[in-house]
């Protein structure tokens, strides 16, 4: 039995299982075309109870029954009511509260994803201008991480990294009399390392922050 | 940048994964191969009844096998049915009286045409915003059956290629086996797998389409939900590529952390990684994986390091604003949970692999990162897409050992098979309707002004040049990625129909030209290797084919990269 293949290819040998399995037996016949036909039709039918219902039933099933919580799409409660999703960006541009990202579809993944400027198109200098006006005067003795002022490709990015957090705090403080310090412990204990120091990179998520920022705020600025 | 030590620290994660689905691949293709050649496998015990009922379902016959006439029949016929219904569906989507979307309607008929053929042929470019223009019904009864069976139908297409190097007979077996085989051995265990640990990584899965709530501000946001894990999993694994949801695996619902997207680029690569191997099993040669394979690497790795390199350096059109800090990790377009190797490797694969799907938004993408994209689609078999990523690298190798052969007057063959006239013919002509099916659209659609290129600079117009060129360039390798420019419009009537075209003569041509090559090899009795016979195993022949590939490309679609990208380059992009 010769089945590994030499260093130099010998003469070619009969693949034994080929001819086992599927030696032609039987011809076309008269009425291929429409046994095809048939056979199209029945492989559609089968695909959609299989493929596409029995398939993501399957693992709907296991899903809600073994992950509820992110089955149903993170949803992150606050007091007793659902205020948002962990994976999804919300608008929280209050003067009080860290911002999320720039989002041209008004973080609303119906209005489908952002279309992006070219990165050679001068329109881009003069968009991310206007970003760095929304978001740069706040931004006392520091410069402004160009992710704060660029949209994510999703238009949903609900993290920022910890610098266009940072960034953030002298805005906060201004205009809620909160002390800088306590900002900055409040960004370094919610900052997210890198899963076992490797794995991606550290971020902050913006609603986690801003609903342990709730808890400080002074009570004008509260939303519950 | 400020520390370099944190720097090569991140390209470790996505190294140890590389290395293992490579490392994976060799067992997994011979697994392909075996399954390609109707041999038994892993789960015979499972799998050989399961199959056995649905011939008898089908009505087929597994041991009649087929010439190529009656294959080509069975295969554009199924693939005609299977895009007929899912036409009909998208049209009609809000009459089904189950699994509706309250208030999404009907599609229009070139919309319809678009996506039908777009998911049928493997393509997944959608002009379509999912989370408002397709219903539930649609999505699980259209679009993710297409997503199977468009994967399943390229696996049979090569099953068939490589039958045409074994055999002498004449025939090149049984279409509904052959896919039928590939969906419930290769990519139904797969998905299911996948879809499990997609679950485990806290991807959504529900037959809920959203969920409403107050945000912390006051104002109702809804959220659009689905059965995400399921079909983010067939979506990568059969190189589809066409998101739940429009952002695609930006999408953080798609795609949650850095450790799904490490597993997505797994689920990604293992098909076209693997199908080297899964061809030098089922030609029993096991050495013959080896040029391909290395062949692959060398292109994969010079177009991920112009990706990083573009994305590393700061765009000089942004280094004037004040108090601007560019990151050389993050820009626009990125996302924040993905460091850049993460998102620059999920990228690069996505579109070599011909999968599509987008971490980070192309458009943004410096200009050497787009040539390098562009690339990708250029030659489609570097891997190339779940099954036809093979056939095209083949296709490239025959005409390879057919010139070389010429230069070193030595018998054009391979494998024991003559590359004779009609095989080249084939084989050119696959080659060559790819640079027609781009090039004509292109030209058609700037003159026609279906697209108008802005006039605010060199820099804009160029861009919008590239995304035209890279619509065309997606739908006719069945890639599905999409660049986009806010000046374009690519919804219209005009851009439907053609792209359409496009994708549908983009896929199923050069299919059947596979099919023909196989033929003409399948007739032939192998000849023994005499003295003249070309060495493809060794080294020498792996850069060979490395520089006729990247040559061959290069000749054909210069010009079309030199106004696009290269202009954004000179630019100032």
């Amino acid at each position: 039995m010769t089945a590994r293949a030499p260093r130099v290819p010998g003469p070619f040998d009969t693949i034994p299982d080929e001819s086992a399995t599927e030696r032609p037996i039987v011809p076309p016949g008269r009425h291929a075309l429409l046994g095809h036909l048939r056979a199209s039709i029945v492989l559609v039918i089968l695909g959609m109870l299989i493929l596409g219902l029995g398939y993501p039933g399957v693992i709907t099933a296991f899903a809600q029954e073994v992950t509820p919580l992110t089955a149903n799409g993170s949803l992150v409660s606050y007091n007793g009511t659902v205020v948002g999703s962990n994976l999804i960006a919300q608008n929280l541009s209050a003067p009080w509260l860290f911002w999320e990202r720039p989002s041209p579809v008004d973080y609303n993944s119906f209005n489908g994803s952002p279309t992006l400027l070219g990165y050679s198109d001068p329109a881009l200098y003069n968009e991310t201008k206007a970003y760095m006006q929304e978001y740069g005067p706040y931004a006392v003795n520091a410069s402004v991480p160009e992710i704060l002022v660029t949209v994510s490709g999703s238009g949903l990015d609900p993290d920022l990294t910890p610098e266009a957090a940072l960034v953030q705090i002298p805005r906060i403080a201004n205009v809620t009399g909160l002390s800088m310090a306590a900002l900055q412990s409040l960004v370094n204990a919610n900052i997210v390392p890198p899963l076992l120091g490797f794995i991606g990179p550290s971020y902050v998520d913006v609603l986690h922050l801003d609903l342990a920022l709730e808890k400080i705020l002074p009570a004008q600025y509260r939303s519950s | 940048m400020s520390n370099p030590l944190s720097l090569i620290g991140s390209y470790l994660d996505v190294s140890i994964v590389f290395a293992l689905v490579l490392a994976f691949a060799p067992t997994f293709g011979a697994f392909m191969g075996r399954v390609f050649m109707n041999r038994p496998t892993f789960g015979e015990g499972v799998f050989g009844p399961v199959e056995r009922g649905i011939y008898r379902l089908l009505g087929v016959n597994p041991r009649h096998s087929m010439r190529v006439r009656e294959y080509a029949v069975a295969f554009l016929l199924s693939n005609a049915v299977l895009i007929l219904w899912v036409f009909l569906l998208l049209m009609y989507q809000n009459q089904l009286p189950f699994l509706r979307t309250s208030g999404i309607p009907g599609m229009s008929w070139d919309l319809a045409f678009h996506s039908a053929s777009s998911f049928g042929t493997n393509t997944d470019f959608t002009h379509f915003v999912t989370e408002s223009q397709v219903t539930e019904g649609s999505l699980l009864l259209g679009l993710q059956v297409e997503m199977f069976l468009s994967a399943g139908a390229g696996l049979a297409i090569l099953a068939a290629f490589i039958r045409g190097f074994v055999r002498k007979d004449g025939t090149i077996g049984n279409y509904f086996v052959d896919i039928t085989r590939a969906v419930v051995r290769i990519l139904v265990p797969v998905s299911v797998l996948g879809a499990i640990v997609y679950v485990l990584l806290g991807l959504p899965q529900t037959f809920a389409t959203s969920v409403s709530f107050h945000t912390l501000l006051g104002p109702v946001q809804t959220i659009p939900l689905g059965p995400v894990a399921s079909w983010q999993s067939i979506m990568l694994l059969g190189s589809n590529g066409g998101g739940i949801f429009a952002a695609n695996s930006a999408h953080p619902f798609e795609n949650p952390s850095a450790l799904s997207d490490l597993f997505s680029i797994a689920l990604m690569m293992l098909i076209p990684f693997s199908s080297p191997f899964a061809f030098a099993s089922a030609v029993r040669r096991k050495g013959e994986a080896f040029p391909y394979i290395g062949t692959i690497l060398i292109v994969f790795f010079i177009a991920l390091a112009l990706v990083i390199v573009g994305q590393l350096a700061t765009n000089p059109q942004l280094s004037p604003i004040q108090a601007l800090s560019q990151n050389t990790f993050y820009s626009a377009g990125q996302e924040t949970r993905f460091t850049l190797p993460e998102g620059a490797l999920f990228q690069t694969v996505s579109v070599y692999a011909n999968v599509g799907a987008n971490n980070m938004a192309i458009g943004a993408l410096s200009p050497i990162g787009q040539m390098s994209m562009l690339f990708g689609m250029f030659t489609q078999s570097t891997p190339g897409g779940v099954g036809t990523g093979m056939g095209y690298l083949l296709t490239n190798t025959l005409i390879a050992i057919f010139v070389g052969g010429l230069m070193v007057g030595r018998t054009p063959e391979y494998l024991g098979k003559k590359i004779g006239r009609q095989q080249i013919g084939w084989s050119a002509s696959l080659l060559l309707i790819h640079p027609v099916l781009i090039f004509v659209p292109l030209v058609a659609t700037l003159l026609g002004g279906f697209a108008v290129l802005p006039t605010t600079g060199v820099g804009a117009s160029a861009h919008t040049f590239t995304s035209v060129l890279y619509e065309f360039t997606s739908e006719a390798a069945n890639n599905g990625s999409a660049m986009g420019s806010v000046y374009v419009n690519d919804t219209t009537l005009w851009f439907n129909v053609v792209g359409a075209v496009v994708m549908l003569v983009g896929r199923f041509f050069p299919m059947l030209a596979m099919l023909m090559i196989s033929h003409h090899f399948a007739v032939q009795s192998p000849l023994p290797p005499g003295p003249g016979t070309l060495k493809t195993q060794s080294f020498t022949f792996m850069i060979y084919l490395t520089l006729f590939l990247i040559i061959l490309t290069a000749l054909l679609f210069l010009p079309a990269i030199a106004l696009g990208p290269l202009t954004q380059i000179g630019a100032g992009g």
